[in-house]
């Protein structure tokens, strides 16, 4: 028998408050371990469907079974604070434009990680265990950063503020890491640094990766599997390699280029 | 209806009943009895509300464009030709509502050049301007004494108002309050801030001079409550505009309302926070000069003694020194303000 999948989406739905059907009905699943790369047109609903797993947007419908070999839960369904508090600690996220505190050193930031292990009175006064700080540092260093450790966040270049971001989402201990375009506003050689380190999440940790990546040349090179939105719905599953003039026509529309970026 | 149409006809509606009520008055010349009568009068004033607002349709809906529609028309529905103003009929109507203000205001002020210019009145602000114009130094220390009561007046209000502002920013900004239940409290507590500013720091001090008595510490009371109205939607505003990237990121690892609040916000309003409660507490000390005057204690209650018994050298002491310490809280909070950019 087959392993399960970590999640499995499920005619998932989402319509914006202002009447916008962002994701109509998207349907694949999740292989526990894999780096699943997301493309897609701009505004076909990459980032919406991320924001639904992890819910910092509510799903109109649709399931989202997630599945650790020892827990399985419908994502979509939860309500309750502690329960999104579980979702969270499981799911953990980076974003385009980072998402740091920018007044904050880098160690605050990745501390950020821990809120949900920490009650809220110690949190509010910064109260972080040794070991929570230990933990911070140690994948402060594995994304190469851990001498900057005391800086300011807004007094990093971009790059190291993703890394930073990374280190902060590892320190939750997800099982599932959701990258919403991590390196779009990165140059090429940095965008390679980022990416280098997701893979490197993924193969030494076990983190199974969902990216939203535009850059079909990163795509090869680093996704094992990808899924393709248009519209909302879900054009293409399947191996990197096999996308074809053909499908890239049909994911991007007749006429479109492919850039390279090296 | 559209809140635009609303905008307009009011604004058409109340033009038309003012020129027609002036020209009523001007006409009828009515009897202190007459005028006074509240009920007739509403009812005639909106009477010709109605029919303005009336006129105001129906010139809509011939396409002139009206004061009203000019000025509240949505963007799609603006003219995009350049039209020469005095060939719009908006120009015209503002233009004569603007002269029907003007007249009516100069009869109700009673504005005279006779009185201004009149022998009697000229030498008793001749003797009044010497007065202050030679100020007695002689009472400065009392004067002083009392504007530093006034300063810490002005500095406890401001002081005891910003944790209760600081709390209440958050329970008034849209972007923390979501969901049904949370924009019912927005809405409630961003009403009960518009009542509690439009009653203003005087009348609040009269309030509180009934109640704890005469004194600073009515005067601190009411700009206590003005401050926090005042800081509160200052604070809010800038709650909302904050921007939405640390709050995701700090949501995505799970923290709770609270948390989201202290990490994700409060590092970005701290510093205009800071800027507009010293801003605030230079606001006060102004408003404390006044309050006194009702009664609230410092260097206001002070002033009023004096111009009571028309010791004008002592007046303009205090003038001058009220004019220093706003003059020099003033510059301070500016340049703080300045370098906390
Ligand atoms: N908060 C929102 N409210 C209303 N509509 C939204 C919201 N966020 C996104 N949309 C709309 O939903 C659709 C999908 O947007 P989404 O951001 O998911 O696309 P995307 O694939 O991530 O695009 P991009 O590559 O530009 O990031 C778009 O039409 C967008 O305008
Ligand atoms: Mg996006």
């Amino acid at each position: 028998m087959s392993v399960k999948p970590i999640l499995s989406i499920k005619n998932l739905k989402k319509t914006y408050p202002n009447g916008v059907q962002a994701l109509k009905g998207v349907s694949f699943d999740v292989k526990k371990g894999e780096f699943l790369v997301v493309i897609g047109l701009s505004g076909s609903g990459k980032s919406t469907m991320l924001r639904c797993i992890n819910r910092l947007h509510e799903p109109t419908s649709g399931n989202l079974v997630f599945n650790d070999g020892k827990v399985e839960k419908d994502l979509a369904k939860i309500e309750k604070p502690a329960e999104i508090k579980w979702l969270r600690q499981n799911v953990g996220m980076i974003f385009q434009h980072f998402n740091l505190i920018p007044r904050h050193s880098v160690l605050s930031n990745v501390l950020m990680g821990k809120l949900s292990k920490t009650s809220t009175l110690k949190s509010l006064f910064g109260m972080f265990s040794d070991e929570d700080v230990a933990e911070a540092m140690k994948y402060l260093k594995l994304v190469g950063i851990a001498d900057k450790a005391h800086i300011r966040a807004d007094q990093l270049s971009g790059g190291q503020q993703q890394r930073v971001a990374i280190a902060r989402a590892l320190t939750q201990n997800p099982q599932i890491l959701l990258a919403d375009e991590p390196v779009a506003s990165l140059d090429p050689a940095t965008c390679h640094v980022v990416m280098d380190y997701l893979r490197k999440v993924n193969q030494e940790l076990g983190i199974t990766i969902v990216c939203n990546l535009h850059f079909l040349s990163l795509v090869r090179q680093y996704a094992t599997r990808v899924v393709a939105l248009k519209g909302g719905e879900l054009v293409y599953e399947g191996d990197p390699k096999n996308i074809d003039e053909a499908w890239f026509e049909k994911i991007y529309g007749a006429g479109a280029k492919e850039v390279h970026i090296n | 209806m559209k809140s635009y149409v609303v905008r307009r006809s009011i604004l058409d509606g109340f033009t038309f009943a003012f020129l027609i009520a002036s020209l009523a008055v001007w006409i009828i010349n009515p009897t202190d009895e007459q005028a006074l009568n509240m009920r007739v009068n509403v009812a005639l004033f909106a009477a010709a509300f109605i029919l303005g607002t009336f006129v105001s349709h129906v010139l809509t809906k011939l396409k002139v464009t009206t004061l009203g529609e000019s000025l509240f028309q949505p963007p799609y529905k603006k003219n995009k030709e350049a039209v020469a103003w005095y060939k719009t009929f908006s120009a015209w109507q503002l233009i004569v509502l603007l002269v029907g203000l003007m007249i009516v205001s100069i009869i109700k002020t009673k504005f005279s050049i006779y009185e201004l210019l009149n022998e009697d009145g000229f030498n008793g602000a001749i003797r009044l301007f010497k007065g202050i114009g030679s100020p007695n130094f002689d009472i400065l220390p009392k004067a002083i004494l009392n504007i530093i009561e006034t300063i810490f007046m002005a500095f406890l209000a401001t002081a005891l108002a910003i944790p209760f502002a600081f709390v209440l920013s958050f329970v008034s900004a849209k972007n923390v309050m979501t969901g049904k239940v949370g924009f019912s409290i927005y809405l409630a507590m961003r009403t009960l801030f518009n009542i509690m500013r439009s009653i203003e720091a005087l009348v609040w001090a009269i309030i509180f001079s009934v109640w704890v008595g005469i004194g600073p510490f009515a005067g601190m009371l009411a700009l206590m409550i003005h401050s926090i109205a005042s800081l509160a939607k200052q604070y809010s505003e800038m709650v909302e505009t904050v921007s939405e990237g640390p709050i995701e990121g700090v949501q995505s690892c799970g923290a709770n309302k609270l948390q989201t609040i202290w990490y994700a916000i409060v590092p970005q309003v701290v510093l205009p926070y800071v800027s507009f409660t010293v801003y605030r507490w230079d606001i006060n000390v102004r408003m404390a000069t006044i309050i006194g005057l009702v009664g609230g204690g410092g260097i206001g209650t002070l002033l009023v003694q004096y111009q009571g018994q028309a010791m004008w050298p002592e007046v303009g002491t205090i003038i001058v020194v009220i004019a220093v310490v706003v003059w020099a809280m003033d510059q301070a909070s500016a340049y703080i303000r300045e370098a906390l950019k």
